[in-house]
């Protein structure tokens, strides 16, 4: 097993927290909500990070909640998603859990599982104007536990004018019709599809979703990828490169900025994020004005855009409940919302924000708001923190060697298997 | 009478090592030198297929926007602070310990040494979860009783940032082999001449160790000022964040501000290589040496 800084922190965090929440001095019960709004609450918060974050979330954000909150104090510690996990596994162990803490989509069944969210309102669901797919990934075996907040997408970003070259008039309404185009796309050195300059296993759960699987059953505790379908998914991309079509090789690392191949005209279709459009907009705005970037919704037997993003919480340790819940609804209140996701270019999590002026103005965040009717999310399994970090280093060797996506796939669900087993 | 070119032409073996340590020196270089002109670039250049490797317009504001990003004033000011206690802790405690564990000879100070030695292998993430705990549990700090419960010990203070990691076992190995190497005829006039243990250590053995004070005083200077984590973990306030914590804010999972990272890492990383320029000749000396022992 590959024992990485991050594996051995998780394995360490939850260790270590498992065993002292029951002694430290966090253990106390949360106070119950209903109660007046009052005291000092801290928020951990992985986002709003830069000086035009916190004037956003403390010029802005927080001072309006002081103001229909007095009596609440709020002391922001910011921190980043590399290390969010560190943060809250340390801060768990030692007994001084943030009263709301905004972390991903995916953690909250982990965290929920260990007692560590407090379960919110169903009032709150229906306070805002959620997809229900939206806020599938703020639910832990039927209860609310989170509210989302900005969203990213993963979808299919395309070169019109490769398209409109090779006389190909809508996108593709299965994956049968996708390999062919890619395939058709392909000219020299130009890939036809480039699906794995987005995070692998980001890539294979979009693909797997489409193909009509699930990761996990309905409670998370069985896998639920092993089956033909998963199989089918990885063995694509392994289809995709024998035909030519995609090259592991010439991936870029699009989520961490670099010229993704889309930009450079050397693939004419992309995996990709909401994000690029921000990336566009710094280092290729002439892609934007003469309108050659396109997007649409990876289709199989069912469409799928896999949506990530920040969801906001309060910790079932706090003492203030009242100011902490209080505080998650404002959080995810639509201006609020809009306010972070223009700041970060991402995707308001709320339907009702699609007419937006910032949303309009991002066309694959508008695109994105506009299909969060098929949004699907990775986790949905208490184990998923140990899980996720295994997905990648397992899949890849099917798709750079000769391993079979078979036995990858089967060499992943017996990880998986296992980590549900540990809980 | 004609005088004879003593020179000669340098031997073949000498070119080739020439060359060769050129070439490992160019390698060293690049990426210093690509952070530089990264910094200076547009972002449409940096992403451009076609750029060349000079700025086709030099882009000086970066660093100026990238200051605006954060207070790394402050940051840099928090970074300094820190860096440079841990480099005057870890100098005169792990000297202290590196002498007497070389020179004084006193029941179970070889398995001392191989405590030491044994601390060496531990791998830094694995006493991070263990340092938190006892930083939030110490004993009457932060609000905290005499049993460390009831308040939040040293979290949020200069404390956590300093007194943990300040002393490092490899500092304390490096210095007792080099106290190791003095001759025993030092310490013995030294005792004639009626000094007691600590004069001995400070005002004779220790002068003669420089090269091991400069190697521990920048490598403790260089991991302190690039440490990331353990001040994140333990610090809340912004006042209290490090430097490397500021650079963080150009790189988040939406994609890297690649002109602003760079323009940032250029400034944070100069006052590293203006220690190596300064101490350098007894950085090597140092490194050799204990690569001797």
């Amino acid at each position: 097993m590959e024992l990485t800084r991050r594996s051995l922190l998780a394995a360490l965090g939850a260790g270590t927290a498992a065993a002292l929440t029951g002694c430290g001095a966090g253990t106390d019960a949360g106070g119950k909500a209903d109660g007046p709004a009052e005291g000092e609450i801290t928020l951990l918060t992985p986002i709003y990070e830069g000086a035009d974050g916190k004037q956003l979330l403390e010029g802005k954000i927080l001072k309006e909640f002081r103001k229909k909150h007095p009596d609440v104090k709020v002391n922001v510690d910011y921190t980043n998603y590399t290390q969010l996990n560190e943060k809250i596994t340390t801060a768990l162990a030692g007994g001084l859990l943030p009263d709301v803490l905004m972390m991903g989509v995916g953690w909250i069944p982990p965290f929920a599982a260990k007692k560590v969210l407090a379960e919110l309102p169903e009032s709150l669901a229906a306070k805002y104007d959620y997809e229900e797919r939206v806020l599938e990934p703020s639910r832990y075996q039927g209860k609310l536990y989170a509210l989302p907040t900005v969203m990213a997408t993963r979808l299919v970003a395309y070169r019109k004018d490769h398209f409109a070259a090779a006389g190909i008039k809508k996108p593709p309404a299965s994956l049968h019709e996708l390999r062919a185009m890619a395939k058709e796309l392909t000219k020299g050195d130009r890939m036809g599809i480039d699906p794995f300059s987005i995070d692998l296993r980001q890539c294979w759960e979009t693909f797997l979703y489409a193909n009509g699987a699930t990761l996990f059953n309905a409670d998370g505790t069985k896998t639920a990828f092993t089956g033909a379908r998963g199989v089918e998914s990885l063995q694509f991309f392994k289809d995709l490169q024998k035909d030519g079509s995609a090259d592991y090789t010439k991936k870029t690392d699009g989520d961490a900025g670099a010229t993704t191949n889309l930009q450079l005209g050397k693939a004419s279709m992309m995996m990709t994020g909401s994000g690029l459009w921000k990336q566009l907009q710094e280092q290729s705005p002439d892609l934007i004005e003469k309108d050659l970037i396109g997007a649409f919704v990876l289709r199989g037997r069912k469409p799928a855009m896999l949506t990530g993003g920040t969801l906001v919480c309060q910790s079932a340790r706090t003492q203030h409940a009242a100011a902490a819940q209080a505080l998650v609804a404002h959080l995810a209140a639509p201006d609020n919302v809009l306010a972070a996701a223009a700041q970060r270019e991402t995707v308001p999590g709320i339907t009702s924000l699609r007419s937006s002026s910032y949303v309009k103005s991002n066309k694959l965040v508008d695109f994105s708001v506009r299909n969060l009717k098929d949004a699907c999310a990775e986790g949905g399994t208490p184990a998923w923190m140990e899980i996720r970090e295994k997905i990648k280093p397992t899949l890849e060797p099917a798709v750079v060697s000769g391993k079979s996506a078979a036995a990858a796939i089967a060499e992943l669900g017996e990880l998986a298997d296992a980590a549900i087993s540990r809980l | 009478m004609a005088t004879t070119d003593t020179r000669r032409p340098p031997a073949p073996g000498r070119i080739a090592l020439y060359v060769t340590l050129s070439l490992v020196a160019l390698l060293m270089v690049v990426p210093f030198l690509w952070m530089i002109v990264t910094s200076l670039k547009t972002p449409a250049e940096i992403a451009s297929a076609d750029t060349s490797l000079l700025p086709t317009h030099w882009a000086f504001g970066n660093y100026a926007d990238a200051l605006r990003a954060a207070p790394f004033a402050t940051y840099a000011r928090n970074s300094f602070v820190i860096a440079a206690s841990h480099t005057v802790l870890n100098v005169v405690f792990a000297s202290m310990a590196g002498y007497a564990l070389a020179r004084i000879r006193f029941r179970g100070s070889e398995f001392l040494f191989y405590c030491f030695v044994a601390a060496l292998m531990i791998p830094t993430y694995t006493k991070v979860l263990p340092e938190f705990l006892i930083v939030r549990f110490m004993p009457l700090a932060g609000g905290n009783d005499l049993f460390g419960q009831g308040g939040s010990g040293w979290l949020d203070t200069w404390w956590a940032l300093i007194v943990p990691g300040a002393i490092t076992p490899f500092a304390v190995f490096l210095f007792r082999q080099f106290y190791l190497d003095l001759p025993v005829e030092l310490e013995e006039a030294a005792r004639l001449d009626g000094l007691g243990e600590f004069r001995i250590y400070a005002r004779i053995m220790t002068p003669q160790v420089k090269p091991a004070l400069t190697t521990v005083a920048l490598l403790t200077f260089e991991s302190s000022w690039n440490n990331f984590l353990w001040p994140l973990l333990v610090t809340r306030t912004d006042s209290l964040r490090v430097i490397q914590v500021g650079l963080s804010v150009f790189k988040t999972e939406n994609g890297t501000q690649w002109h602003f990272l760079m323009a940032g890492t250029t400034l944070a990383t100069l006052p590293m290589v203006l220690l190596f320029l300064v101490g350098q000749r007894y950085f090597v000396q140092g490194f050799a040496h204990t690569g001797l022992k």
